[in-house]
């Protein structure tokens, strides 16, 4: 088990939910994982991959070529910067002569991609390589609720690239939920997109889809949300009132970051994790 | 170049031949469903088979890959979304809507601006400050990437 990765935290989570941020170094450290940072990595190039690809690829060799300057895996904590460096990573690996172009490129910036190491959603690394007896083992204050789990896509698809869980029936984040002592629960459409890539494009989709899939939590009973993504959190939480207009209907349904439940069940405060920045209000009572 | 070719000639764009307009793709994606068909990935790709066109409904994908993992004949359906979303940037240039989003990675090298505020916030919870950079910008420059 490698236990120090290279640490890329993207865009959206230190513009938008540095609590996730906060929340996941506080895990790693509890399950001694070691955080090397990046501090001016930037971006995986995600949206590149509709607008040109070479300028896709490039960005993300360049943050690929950092962690393995640093000779670390390297751990993300966004399903899109796990589908966009991740498929990079293996489409420049697996083909010598883009490599080659992609490396005349980063040559203007002093940076090579030698395709050296690999690329994990922490999701992965927790499920795979601590493992849930390991984490059962950190929970001091198990959480009695009921837990709606949101995988997000870009975790487990396309599958035959990512290769991780099974897109069709998962079973990692609902096993990481019950590792807290929380109930992950069934729901309607549980594998549905939160719908926050065609937010700029068209917003009243975008909110429709968070919407129904809010109700969807809603009817199932669930007293909490979690999400692994932060742009998906976004979609769930910041976004939680502008959708609750656009719908016609109440939510008031607390979303959490997987590393916030998780935290707690290991005796964290919530103000350790940052619960006090979630917007949709989060009890911290109702975790006993 | 004809919209068909140049699809064909990319990696991902090989697969559009394997379509055969069963419409599962369709069927299972949740921006068919929300927007009452309005985005139609089978009609979307017999389009371009068929009249080589391209219009703006390829911007309402949510790139889910739910279309991908469920078509039958291992069409990559949501790679081709993708691809065809490249070559529209090639012949129209960059939608407005992403156009703030180019402008803030030329400035700083993340998608939105972080800032003295972000970062103030980051250092009153104990995080380390977030740098920009200015090495994304000579990358859009070099790949031709910018608006």
């Amino acid at each position: 088990m490698t236990d120090k990765y290279a640490y890329f935290i993207g865009c959206t989570t230190p513009f938008r939910v540095s609590n996730y941020d906060l929340s996941t170094r506080k895990v790693m450290d509890k399950l001694g994982i070691e955080l090397v940072d990046m501090p001016d990595a930037g971006c995986c190039g995600l949206y590149y991959e509709l607008i040109n690809e070479k300028t896709y690829l490039a960005m993300a060799a360049r943050v690929l070529s950092m962690a393995e300057d640093l000779k670390l895996d390297l751990m993300v904590l966004c399903n899109g910067c796990n589908g966009s460096l991740f498929r990079a990573n293996k489409k420049l690996k697996e083909n010598p002569e883009l490599k080659g172009e992609v490396n005349e490129i980063l040559a203007g910036i002093d940076r090579q991609f030698k395709g050296t190491i690999d690329v994990k959603h922490y999701v992965k690394v927790l499920w795979e390589d601590v493992g849930v007896d390991k984490i059962k083992e950190k929970v001091t204050k198990p959480i009695n609720l009921k837990v709606a789990a949101h995988y997000g896509c870009h975790l487990m698809k396309p599958s035959e690239e990512i290769m991780f869980d099974n897109p069709k029936d998962p079973a990692s984040l609902d096993e990481l939920i019950e590792a807290t002592g929380a109930e992950s629960i069934d729901y309607y459409d549980k594998a549905q997109c939160c719908g926050g890539y065609v937010l700029a494009a068209d917003k009243d989709i975008a909110y429709a889809m968070t919407g129904q899939k809010l109700q969807n939590v809603k009817k199932a009973g669930a007293d909490a949300m979690v999400t692994v993504c932060p742009f998906c959190n976004v979609m769930y939480d910041a976004n939680q009132k502008a959708v609750e207009s656009a719908i016609g209907q109440e939510l008031k349904i607390p979303v959490l970051h997987y590393p916030q439940l998780l935290g707690l069940a290991m005796g964290y405060e919530p103000k350790d994790l940052g619960l006090e920045q979630n917007r949709a209000r989060v009890d911290p009572k109702m975790f006993g | 170049m004809d919209l068909r070719e140049e699809i064909l000639s990319e990696i991902d764009g090989k697969t559009l031949n394997y379509c055969f307009s069963c419409g599962m793709c369709t069927g299972g994606c949740p921006s068919a469903r929300i927007s009452d068909s309005r985005y139609n990935p089978r009609k979307i790709l017999h389009r371009a088979v068929i009249e080589g066109k391209l219009e703006d409904d390829i911007w309402l994908c949510t790139n889910c890959y739910t279309c991908q993992e469920r078509c039958p004949t291992k069409t990559k359906v949501a790679d081709l979304l993708s691809l065809m979303r490249r070559i529209y940037v090639k012949e129209k240039g960059i939608p407005d809507f992403i156009k703030p989003l180019v402008e803030n990675l030329e400035a700083c090298g993340f998608t939105a601006q972080i800032g003295e505020l972000e970062n103030k916030r980051r250092e009153r919870m104990g995080l380390p400050e977030v740098k920009h950079n200015t090495e994304i910008k000579k990358i859009i420059e070099k790949t031709g990437g910018g608006l």
